[in-house]
């Protein structure tokens, strides 16, 4: 494998809450190498969704350190990107699904080579048709594939995705997965990729890393060792895919 | 087209001006003579005519409506600034907050005398008192509705990496349009019935001192001709705007007027 993109050296946040002064998650000591596929897989409330922050420049940590490409982490990285869960709110309402997608790189850009990229972005997850249609006329999935599609626009070297298929249905969902392996394949990018869903993790992942506790500590680290192409009926149905399975719902406590 | 059509249904149905037709003809037909207080509407018309002839009413009207756009757009630009301000930064809502309820409580005709003692009596006083006096419903409207953007449009733009002015300019400004135009639609009719206020106590130039002209001189033909004129240029004025946001408005989802 590759150097590493990102590297979190025993990190911790703590939050000031009004109970009084709480650890959210502890102790975190990650390595995200290039062009892998890391999923985080927890139950709620063990600060998924803040560790992704910490990665995502949002929320620095308040003890130990975050690394990106060897360097301390301070503010939102570049070539660092986040998706998240809830799509309706993370897309513009009053842009079309083009000017969404154009919304990270269009400062920088001259306007012929940003539409490119918004035209090959919107073709890698199959809505160029839709490019001047608003959202909220698109279906839940279409409109997370939006996000996506801004997430790549930007041509990111890392990409950290927040539950990005919870709200969706399965048959959606299932698309996505696939959508996103062939996406990785395409594009070499890393993801660190939350879920609660200990199948989709197993299944995405080319390692799973648990979050449990409060505070949120990196319990296990599992190398998913199931062959490639993966596919949502075969893969799912390998004896190494359900022993995975089997593990991981044991290490979250659920026997 | 499908667009005019869409835009037409807008526009409240021409059918409704049926029982004010009726009830002026009744006027007309059922009058007893001069009436002073109640003349006849054939009478209007005719108080009018001397106004058009001599250019005075085309004058007096763009005078009013000079006023009414400027001091709209004055208080869209005031409103809006102060609002986003004020939605943005918890500091500067302490620091103004009691300031502004303070202004925001003192009945607008209440502040003629002072304007009149500091401007003098001209546009710019009208224009002062109409501004002030508007901008409070776009204001009030822009800074919260400020405070009820999304945190998640927040973090995105954060982590794409914009700027402060890129994050006011590219997600908070767009994201309160709708409460801004809703704030606008208050406004507009305010900022009519200020300016012909004004016009009315100081009789500078403009319908309102056409109107409190004629009614000096007891020529109430003239002042009801006025007063008809005043009103379908009201009607005029805010369905105009109703076709103006609801174009704007195709951008956003049906409905999604967050008030």
């Amino acid at each position: 494998m590759a150097d590493s993109v990102f590297e979190c050296r025993s990190a911790g946040i703590t939050l000031p809450l009004r109970s009084g002064v709480r650890p959210i998650i502890a102790d975190i000591s990650l390595e995200l190498k290039s062009a892998e596929f890391l999923t985080i897989v927890g139950p709620s409330g063990t600060g998924k969704t803040t560790l992704l922050r910490m990665l995502g420049g949002l929320a620095p940590p308040t003890s130990g350190a975050v690394l990106v490409r060897g360097e301390v982490l301070a503010g939102p990285p570049e070539g660092v990107v986040i998706v998240f869960q809830d799509y309706a709110n993370a897309l513009l309402q009053w842009r079309s699904v083009a000017a969404n997608v154009a919304f990270g790189i269009e400062r920088t850009m001259s306007r012929a080579q940003c539409n490119e990229r918004v035209r090959d972005a919107l073709n890698l997850v199959g809505l160029l048709d839709r490019a001047d249609d608003f959202p909220w006329q698109l279906s839940g999935g279409m409109q997370q594939r939006v996000q996506i599609a801004r997430a790549l626009a930007l041509r990111p070297a890392v990409m950290l995705m927040d539950e990005p298929f919870a709200a969706l249905d399965a048959m959606t969902k299932a698309g996505l997965q696939d959508e996103l392996l062939r996406l990785r394949d395409q594009t070499k990018v890393s993801f660190v990729f939350i879920t609660h869903d200990i199948e989709e993790a197993v299944y995405l992942g080319d390692r799973v890393a648990v979050l449990n506790g409060s505070p949120g500590r990196i319990e296990h680290i599992v190398d998913i060792d199931l062959p490639f192409p993966r596919d949502q009926i075969t893969t799912r149905q390998l004896p190494a895919f359900l022993a995975y399975r089997y593990d991981l719902h044991k290490a979250i406590g659920h026997a | 087209m499908r667009k005019l059509k869409d835009l037409a249904a807008h526009m409240p149905p021409v059918r409704g001006l049926l029982p004010l037709i009726v009830a002026l003809v009744a006027w007309q037909v059922l009058q007893t003579g001069n009436s002073p207080y109640f003349p006849p509407p054939s009478t209007w018309w005719k108080g009018l005519e001397p106004l058009i002839a001599s250019g005075r009413l085309l004058s007096a009207s763009l005078a009013t409506l000079q006023t009414i756009v400027a001091g709209l757009a004055i208080s869209i630009l005031a409103g809006g600034t102060l609002g986003i301000m004020i939605g943005l930064f918890p500091r500067v809502e302490r620091a103004l907050g009691p300031l502004l309820e303070f202004c925001r409580a003192m009945p607008p005709p209440a502040i003629v005398p002072l304007a009149i003692l500091f401007l003098g009596y001209d546009a710019r006083m009208k224009l002062t008192i109409v501004a002030l006096s508007a901008m409070w419903p776009i204001l009030l409207n822009t800074s919260s509705a400020v405070q009820r953007i999304h945190p998640i449009l927040m973090d995105v733009s954060m982590s794409l990496r914009l700027s402060l002015l890129d994050r006011i300019w590219r997600v908070v400004i767009p994201s309160v349009i709708p409460a801004i135009l809703l704030g606008v639609r208050i406004a507009l009719p305010l900022t009519i019935v200020l300016t012909l206020l004004v016009e009315i106590l100081t009789s500078i130039d403009g319908i309102g001192a056409l109107m409190i002209a004629a009614q000096r001189n007891f020529q109430s033909g003239q002042v009801y001709g006025l007063l008809v004129f005043v009103g379908l240029g009201g009607f005029l004025l805010n369905n105009a705007f109703t076709l103006v946001q609801a174009s704007i408005m195709s951008r956003w989802p049906p409905r999604s007027v967050n008030v």
